[in-house]
């Protein structure tokens, strides 16, 4: 290849780094909204209960370095709300909860309302913006209802 | 990997960011040498003797549109610029999977970048950086093997993906370690299954 050819590639090469990054990165804030269809059932996940008004279910494993930093944002919108959870599942040795939730990557956090129905899902790393955004809309719904 | 020994000792997030970066400008290096080097190279005929053409565009007719790289000794693939330097990088890729301590950009990083910036608010568990050390040792020796194997394009091919990978941890603190994972445990690659 010649050198105007090698640099067209590079240039390309870089482009489409920084759009993947760039696109990942915008995913990663943005919640999905799910049908509520299922009940979390704490015992099966090795929890004692879920939250009061709201479970905040982070899954990791032991080989992701974004899932500490996404804890202690989690944990610390934990602590601020009266009534909301925080619970962190290592997937590392649980294939079959992995397979149960579709989690594909981590991290990957659930926010369930009172009743343990999962309300929204994030992939990836939120912003702790984010998060409180959705734990409102979702404690909000509920007592609406 | 065993899960019985406790969590080793953190470590600054900042380091392995910091080595990320150096490895994806040298990746991006290595792409380019392996674009306009012997593994993109087309093969030209002239007289029955295959010339190294290693800059020609369209501008020589090539017999066949066949590559020039199998048409190489293999000593004259190994001589390859980018294959070099991928070469060192993969070596360096092993040292961080072996030992993490001691491998070179680490050590700069402790030695000259963390005395001039203020104390880590955080420390993070040392494996998952080691983890993504080890894909792209893996991804590495893959290009390295094929190139010497005279597959074309595997050099730039592989630089390309651990540049990818490298440059969306400096730039956008990405981890494509952690979406790998599960998508090898659920293929039974790695992992185990609950025994409780």
């Amino acid at each position: 290849m010649n050198l105007s050819g090698a640099i067209l590639v590079l240039i390309a090469l870089l482009a489409v780094t920084i759009g993947v990054g760039a696109f990942l990165r915008w995913q990663q804030n943005r919640p999905r909204h799910l049908n509520p269809t299922e009940v979390v059932d704490p015992l099966r996940l090795g929890a004692e209960s879920l939250g009061e008004n709201a479970t905040l279910l982070q899954f990791s494993t032991e080989m992701c370095s974004r899932c500490p930093g996404v804890h202690r944002t989690l944990a610390a919108i934990a602590d601020d709300h009266l009534g909301v959870a925080h619970l962190d599942i290592d997937l590392t040795h649980r294939p079959d909860i992995a397979k149960h939730f579709h989690v594909l990557q981590t991290p990957t956090t659930l926010i369930l309302d009172r009743d343990g129905m999962i309300q929204t899902r994030f992939g990836g790393t939120p912003s702790r913006n984010a998060v409180e955004l959705e734990l409102a809309r979702v404690t909000s719904e509920d007592a609406r209802v | 990997m065993s899960d019985v020994t406790p969590p080793p000792r953190g470590i600054d997030p900042r380091g392995p960011r910091f080595a990320a970066s150096i490895t994806a400008v040298l990746l991006l290096v290595t792409t380019f040498l392996a674009l306009i080097g012997a593994s993109t190279a087309r093969a030209v005929a002239t007289f029955g003797w295959f010339a190294y053409q290693p800059l020609s565009g369209t501008d020589f007719a090539f017999v066949g549109g066949s590559w020039l790289l199998p048409a190489l000794p293999v000593a004259q693939r190994a001589a390859d610029p980018g294959f070099l330097l991928l070469l060192v990088i993969a070596l360096l890729f092993l040292w961080s999977v072996l030992s993490p301590r001691t491998a070179p950009w680490g050590v700069l990083y402790r030695r000259v970048v963390q005395p001039r910036l203020a104390p880590p608010t955080e420390l993070e568990d040392p494996r998952p950086p080691r983890f993504a050390q080890g894909v792209g040792l893996f991804v590495t020796t893959i290009g390295l093997i094929l190139h010497l194997a005279g597959v074309p394009w595997a050099l730039p091919i592989a630089a390309a993906l651990a540049f990818v990978a490298a440059f969306l941890n400096a730039v956008f603190g990405l981890c494509l370690g952690c979406q790998l994972y599960l998508l090898l445990q659920r293929t039974g690659i790695i992992g185990r299954a609950a025994t409780a």
